[in-house]
């Protein structure tokens, strides 16, 4: 995994599940479309993906997704896709630093799940 | 539970008015797509209408205060505004700190003057005649009053204390609790070798001195100490110090409001 420097970590709850979430549709984007790239997630699609289990049971409203959205597109994280079915709508997918990030963020909390097992203080062979 | 549509249009119009309440450059930024993310939520039938509710209140609560507090971060927590701010707040301290202490110092300096005045005239009659001598023929009636008669710890009149070359009171016009007092040694010794000293005299811990000591050469040598009661002074030297802190809050606060009114005009477009 890249490990360029990004924004710092550990990360907000927020930023953390945006990025997971706009990853894990990057990744379920199937490669035979070629070189045309993935045209994003919107604002909805994201606070839902945040909220269940997988994104981190992170509760995001409308504002909060939105201000974090902001400061990751200057932090150059994310960027909007262009792509619109709908003149409110807006898609937002990942930048190759905003990928770096969440691969050192994951790094990171992999280390420490790994930590807390040698200690005892998870169970050896749990899911991780 | 599903809100009906004329519900859900409500609670649709009563969000997109709680929007207005975010800074504007966010508002126009971003208050089109929430209000579509609202909406989507709203027509999301797995996710119960009070959850979604409370979601919202928090979110808008937590968000609008942080959005507000980043628009004033990016508005006034510029680099150049703040070190313009900072500059102008140290001259502003440098011109208190000049405003408090050169009318104190002059205050201060000018309390000795009758006091050198006196010094030196009674000086230059002992140093002709003699110290006794001149004690003897009255040397000191020309000044207030005769021996004893003023209270150091109350009246503001000059007085003058005359002491032999040892140390030992000659003569004295003024008094405290009862009996003239002596200057610390020190001071002695330094008008022995520099012949005069203005300074601060504190001969009881509530009574100040501005006095002045000059050394007496001649057949008969000693010191003279001319003195008065410092405080009238002080008072004036604590008006000076009020005025000069109120002056200092006053400049502050013009920078302060200065500061804010320039960063909100010219705050970035993206702030």
């Amino acid at each position: 995994m890249a490990n360029e420097p990004g924004p710092a970590t550990p990360l907000s709850p927020a930023v953390f599940a945006i990025l997971l979430s706009l990853a894990e549709g990057e990744r379920s984007w199937p490669s035979t479309n070629g070189t045309r790239r993935w045209g994003g997630k919107h604002g909805y699609l994201i606070m839902k993906d945040a909220m269940a289990a997988r994104g981190g049971g992170v509760r995001l409203g409308p504002g909060t997704l939105y201000g974090s959205l902001d400061r990751m597109m200057r932090d150059g994280m994310v960027e909007e896709s262009g792509l619109s079915d709908d003149e409110r709508r807006r898609y937002y997918r990942l930048t190759n630093l905003g990928n770096s990030t969440l691969a050192v963020e994951l790094e990171r909390l992999d280390a420490a799940i790994t930590s807390a097992r040698s200690l005892g203080l998870l169970p050896q062979g749990g899911r991780s | 539970m599903m809100p009906s549509d004329r519900s859900a249009n409500r609670i649709e119009a009563f969000y997109a008015k709680a929007l207005r309440l975010y800074p504007p450059p966010f508002r126009e930024a971003y208050a089109p797509a929430m209000r579509q993310t609202f909406h989507d939520a709203l027509q999301d039938r797995q996710r119960p209408i009070r959850d979604l509710a409370s979601l919202i209140l928090r979110d808008l609560v937590i968000s609008l205060a942080k959005e507000h507090l980043v628009m004033l971060r990016d508005s006034f927590f510029r680099p150049a505004l703040l070190f313009n701010a900072l500059v102008l707040a140290a001259l502003a301290t440098g011109l208190a700190l000049a405003l408090n202490t050169i009318p104190q110092q002059v205050l201060r300096l000018g309390a000795d003057d009758p006091q050198i005045a006196i010094a030196t005239d009674l000086v230059a009659v002992f140093q002709s005649g003699g110290i006794q001598e001149m004690l003897r023929q009255g040397a000191l009636p020309f000044l207030v009053g005769g021996p004893g008669n003023v209270d150091m710890a109350h009246s503001l009149a000059p007085f003058v204390i005359v002491y032999d070359d040892q140390g030992h009171i000659l003569a004295s016009q003024a008094v405290l609790e009862g009996k003239a007092p002596t200057p610390p040694p020190g001071v002695f010794d330094y008008v022995r070798i520099h012949a005069e000293d203005r300074f601060s005299w504190q001969p009881r811990r509530d009574v100040r001195i501005a006095a002045v000591m000059q050394r007496v050469n001649g057949p008969q040598s000693g010191f003279v100490v001319a003195g008065r009661n410092m405080r009238e002074v002080e008072a004036r030297e604590s008006l000076v110090g009020k005025l000069a802190g109120l002056t200092w809050i006053g400049m502050m606060a013009v920078i302060l409001v200065g500061t804010v009114v320039f960063g909100w005009y010219t705050k970035p477009k993206s702030a």
